[in-house]
């Protein structure tokens, strides 16, 4: 519970309380969303999205360090949080005059190339207006009692959700004590295991094929000390995250993942929404649906509705768009009403609220396996890549193991795929019969049509198809034209994907969109290689791992 | 998908900027019908991958003449190609950490201003006027010279396919090249995963595989393929103007219109081009250790990505131009080093020569394929490769 005396904390001009572990988001979240900066480019409002700590929706300063998100930092007594591009303020931004001024965005591939002799004009202006964050002018303190730690484990777990916990318990129960790395600020504990709380997991390196080296996995613990954990065996159990949708508008303040929702929900921090838009069918929406209550004001769904929720919805009294596609976001520096449109070029109609709930399309996180180089697999009910497991998790990397909704066993087979994973990678033979083959897809969130109808609508404003680089639908739909194929060029093309999400949120969309305008289907689109570091780790962290890594004696 | 015609009067192997400049130069002589294969994806290879830096500071005059060429070249870029690269001429810097690192820097620039390039010497104490907030004592000094600076790749690659394809050069993309037969000791067909085409000229472009295309035309090749690793930050507002390089240990970085610093450093770099080997930790918290040292209040700034690439190195660390001795129209345009995009323009251009049979401006000694058979007394050796 939220108590009176807290910590104090500046927020711009204000001084701001926030309770005992609230994170900076938690701490400023009142009647509405705070706005908290503008976008790299178009300067489009810009305010928490994820709330787990992927998108650029909630990038503050933090005692004078850029980029700070907010929904991960707790807040320390006496911090300073400042707001970035944007002047005099996020809310109020004189360059949000970009946005109105290029309607159709600007090309920078074939713009400013005359007159020659203005180039260094056009660089200053262009360099001025690009970048985020201003660098600091003195750097971080350094945190004297956090040296960075290395650790070394028979066995590493990275996420302590359903089926990184059953692993740590099972390997726990075979005699081994495994390390555990969650993200989370409070996670559940497993006993015997050592569980690194508030830890990321950025890098997995994988042995060379052939040798009996171990896995080095780095980590960044509370945002700015380095982790490595040296393992022969590794239980990727990294969970999912909620997907975006494209739409024109889609990245208004207000239009938000389930994900986000249900963590406030979580903390205890009463939602800022009067009136919101579920998104999505499936179990997610239905979880959404109860943690909204009364703020319900609708539910979407691409195709038909299922009976229960058609039922729960109709006990909560609120009506439903079964068949409908998603068509704009009115409202500019916070969502007003959404434009919904029957499918098969019905009527379209306007539904009012101040939110929107993306819970259509729960994603694996795979970047850690990808990046380790575990062989990837489409997956045609789910219309995305996944790891190619069998039923105990083993990945196509000898000794690397994926378990939960990350190997395609979400829900109630999570625990039990962790349990398997752990005796496949200690070679124990298998206790149980493992988990029932990958969960279901929900039907009625399914893709399949949808993009295609999307993208035959007239277009007024933008559609921001990646919103941390502003990458329109039109750009990708210009590389298309002149012959750029395939999700590797247009990435490189358009440079969507290349933000600070690392194509989470944009790169799914944006294979839907290529399978429509390429005409071919989605997995002939192809992928991208994550990047490590699975998400921005400082270089104070990385560098402190040098010399604890062993770095100064192999030179 | 077939190829489009059976029989072409050049085949250029690397689809990337030295193999579609070559392309550009050929096709604008009337050298058609050219064909170029490869086996990637537009960028797949280093032109998609390296750092973007342009430079002219070099320690042997010719490789000092090639740069100068190809800075004009990206200067007039946008205008020639319909693509802005954003050429941001916003110099280079030497840093030396000690006297006699200082000294090496000394020799390279009196080259350098001896070929008319207004390079400088700076003192220890000028060089935090162009890197603000680098520690105190980090460098003994530096070299700068302000014409040199950084592109962005890509836009050059679309700008030069697509000039290529308006001039009628064929380009076909996720092609790999199989073998060069010949006849009589001069190349007389290429057969590719997608058929088999007469041709009596073939360009060697292929970056770090061009050692073994090289091999598949059956001929030995010095060159050889290291991996080398880059990484780029979070997007900050504009901070540091010039490309910063450090010899004695490899690091090298700047920051790009988009505001991410982009940069590497020399670890040991596995060769081979065999894929499936990610970034490594060694290389991440070596480069992060190193940009801390120097730039303290870089601290707390979040690593974005790190990506791979492939050096293309050759013993005396100039590139390989032109026709192999041992066979006839087989033409080398590779070992660069690391180095392809910074000497593209020009050196192309005299590969385009050569295929043609017009005179070349380049020491044989330097440049030629066969300058490494047999041996020979000392030889000109240009050691200013980073990364």
């Amino acid at each position: 519970m939220e108590t009176r005396s807290g910590r104090r904390f500046r927020f711009r001009r204000s001084v701001r309380t926030a309770g005992e572990g609230r994170t900076i988001l938690e701490a400023l979240v009142g009647d509405r969303l705070p706005a908290f900066a503008r976008s790299v480019k178009y300067h489009r409002p810009r305010a928490p999205f994820c709330g787990v700590g992927s998108c650029t929706g909630c990038l503050v300063r933090v005692n004078g360090q850029p980029s700070v998100r907010a929904c991960q930092r707790t807040v320390a007594e006496g911090d300073r949080v400042a707001t970035e591009n944007s002047w005099p303020g996020p809310g109020l931004d004189l360059l949000g005059v970009l946005d109105v001024a290029f309607p159709r965005g600007v090309d920078t591939l074939h713009g400013f190339r005359r007159p020659t002799f203005a180039a260094p004009l056009y660089h200053r202006l262009i360099r001025r207006l690009a970048g985020f964050g201003k660098v600091p002018d003195v750097p971080a303190p350094a945190d004297a009692a956090r040296a960075p730690q290395v650790h070394e484990a028979r066995l590493a777990v990275v996420g302590a959700g359903a089926a990184g916990r059953a692993a740590a318990a099972r390997a726990v129960a075979l005699g081994v004590r495994p390390v555990v790395l969650e993200r989370d600020r409070r996670p559940v504990l497993v006993d015997g295991a050592q569980t690194l709380a508030r830890t990321t997991g950025v890098v997995l390196a994988s042995p060379p094929p052939g040798t009996a080296e171990p896995f080095t996995l780095l980590g960044v613990a509370d945002g700015n000390v380095g982790v490595a954990v040296r393992a022969s065996s590794v239980v990727v159990a990294t969970g999912g995250y909620d997907g975006a949708l494209l739409f024109e508008g889609s990245d208004r303040p207000g239009i938000v993942t389930a994900d986000l929702v249900l963590g406030l929900g979580r903390a205890a921090v009463p939602l800022p929404f009067r009136s919101a838009v579920v998104v999505g069918v499936g179990d997610r929406a239905r979880e959404v649906l109860e943690a909204l209550g009364s703020r319900a004001k609708a539910v979407v769904g691409f195709g038909e509705i299922p009976p229960d929720l058609t039922r729960r919805a109709s006990e909560l009294a609120v009506p439903l768009y079964p068949r409908s596609l998603v068509v704009r976001a009115v409202g500019r520096r916070r969502v007003r009403s959404l434009e919904l449109r029957r499918r098969g070029g019905g009527p379209s109609f306007v539904v009012p609220c101040d939110a929107v709930v993306l819970a259509h399309r729960r994603l694996p996180g795979t970047q850690l396996l990808f990046q380790a180089g575990a062989a990837k697999v489409w997956s045609p009910e789910r219309e995305t890549y996944y790891p190619e497991v069998g039923a105990d998790g083993a990945t196509s990397v000898r000794g690397l193991f994926a378990a939960g909704t990350v190997a395609g066993y979400g829900g109630a087979a999570a625990p039990s795929s962790g349990i398997r994973a752990v005796e496949a990678a200690l070679g124990v033979p298998p206790s149980s019969p493992g988990p029932a083959g990958p969960s279901p897809a929900p039907s009625g969130d399914r893709f399949v049509g949808y993009v295609q109808e999307l993208l035959d609508l007239p277009r007024r404003g933008k559609w921001v198809l990646c919103p941390c680089e502003d990458v329109l639908l039109e750009e990708v739909e210009n590389a298309v034209r002149r012959g750029y194929r395939g999700i590797e060029v247009v990435k490189r093309y358009t440079g969507l994907g290349t933000g600070l999400c690392q194509g989470r949120y944009c790169v799914p969309e944006a294979v839907s969109v290529l399978a429509v305008l390429e005409g071919c289907p989605p997995e002939e689109v192809g992928s991208l290689t994550p990047r490590p570091p699975a998400f921005p780790a400082p270089l104070a962290a990385l560098a402190g791992l040098h010399d604890a890594l062993g770095g100064e004696k192999a030179e | 998908m077939t190829l489009g015609r059976d029989e072409y009067r050049t085949v250029i192997v690397g689809a990337g900027v030295v193999g579609l400049y070559t392309a550009y130069h050929l096709a604008r002589a009337g050298g058609g019908p050219i064909l170029v294969v490869d086996r990637g994806f537009l960028s797949s290879g280093s032109s998609g991958r390296n750092g973007g830096g342009i430079r002219q500071q070099w320690e042997t005059r010719s490789t000092i003449r090639l740069a100068r060429e190809s800075v004009a070249a990206y200067r007039r870029f946008g205008r020639e190609f319909g693509y802005n690269v954003w050429f941001r001429q916003g110099g280079y810097l030497f840093l030396a950490e000690t006297v006699s690192e200082l000294e090496r820097l000394r020799k390279v620039h009196d080259i350098v201003r001896s070929e008319g390039l207004a390079s400088r010497m700076l003192a220890a104490e000028e060089v935090g006027r162009f890197v603000d907030g680098i520690a105190p004592g980090a460098a003994a000094g530096g070299s700068y010279l302000a014409t040199d600076g950084t592109l962005y790749p890509f836009p050059a690659i679309w700008g030069l396919y697509e000039t290529v394809r308006s001039l009628g050069v064929e380009v076909a993309l996720g092609v790999e090249l199989l073998a060069v037969p010949a006849r009589d000791g001069h190349v007389d067909r290429v057969s590719t995963t997608k058929g088999t085409v007469a041709t009596p000229t073939v360009v060697n472009a292929a970056g770090g595989w061009s050692a073994e295309v090289s091999r598949r035309a059956g001929l030995a090749s010095p060159n050889v393929a290291t991996r080398h690793e880059i990484l780029a930050t979070e997007s900050l507002k504009p901070f540091l103007d010039p490309m910063v390089v450090r010899p004695s240990d490899g690091l090298y970085f700047s920051q790009t219109m988009r505001g991410e610093l982009v940069g590497g450093i020399t670890v040991p770099h596995p060769t081979g081009t065999a894929q499936g080997v990610p970034s490594s930790p060694r290389f991440l918290t070596s480069m992060a250790r190193a940009l801390v040292t120097l730039l303290p209040r870089l601290k707390s700034v979040g690593v974005l990505r790190a990506w791979t690439g492939f050096y293309d190195d050759t013993p005396d660390g100039f590139p390989v131009l032109g026709e192999e001795p041992q066979r006839k129209g087989f033409v080398q345009a590779n070992g660069f080093g690391g180095h392809g995009f910074m000497l593209a323009p020009a050196a192309s251009r005299r590969v385009a020569a050569s295929v043609l049979g017009e005179p070349v401006d380049l020491d044989p000694r330097e440049f030629a394929p066969g300058r490494f058979d047999g041996a020979s007394g000392p030889r000109t050796v240009e050691g200013l490769q980073l990364g």
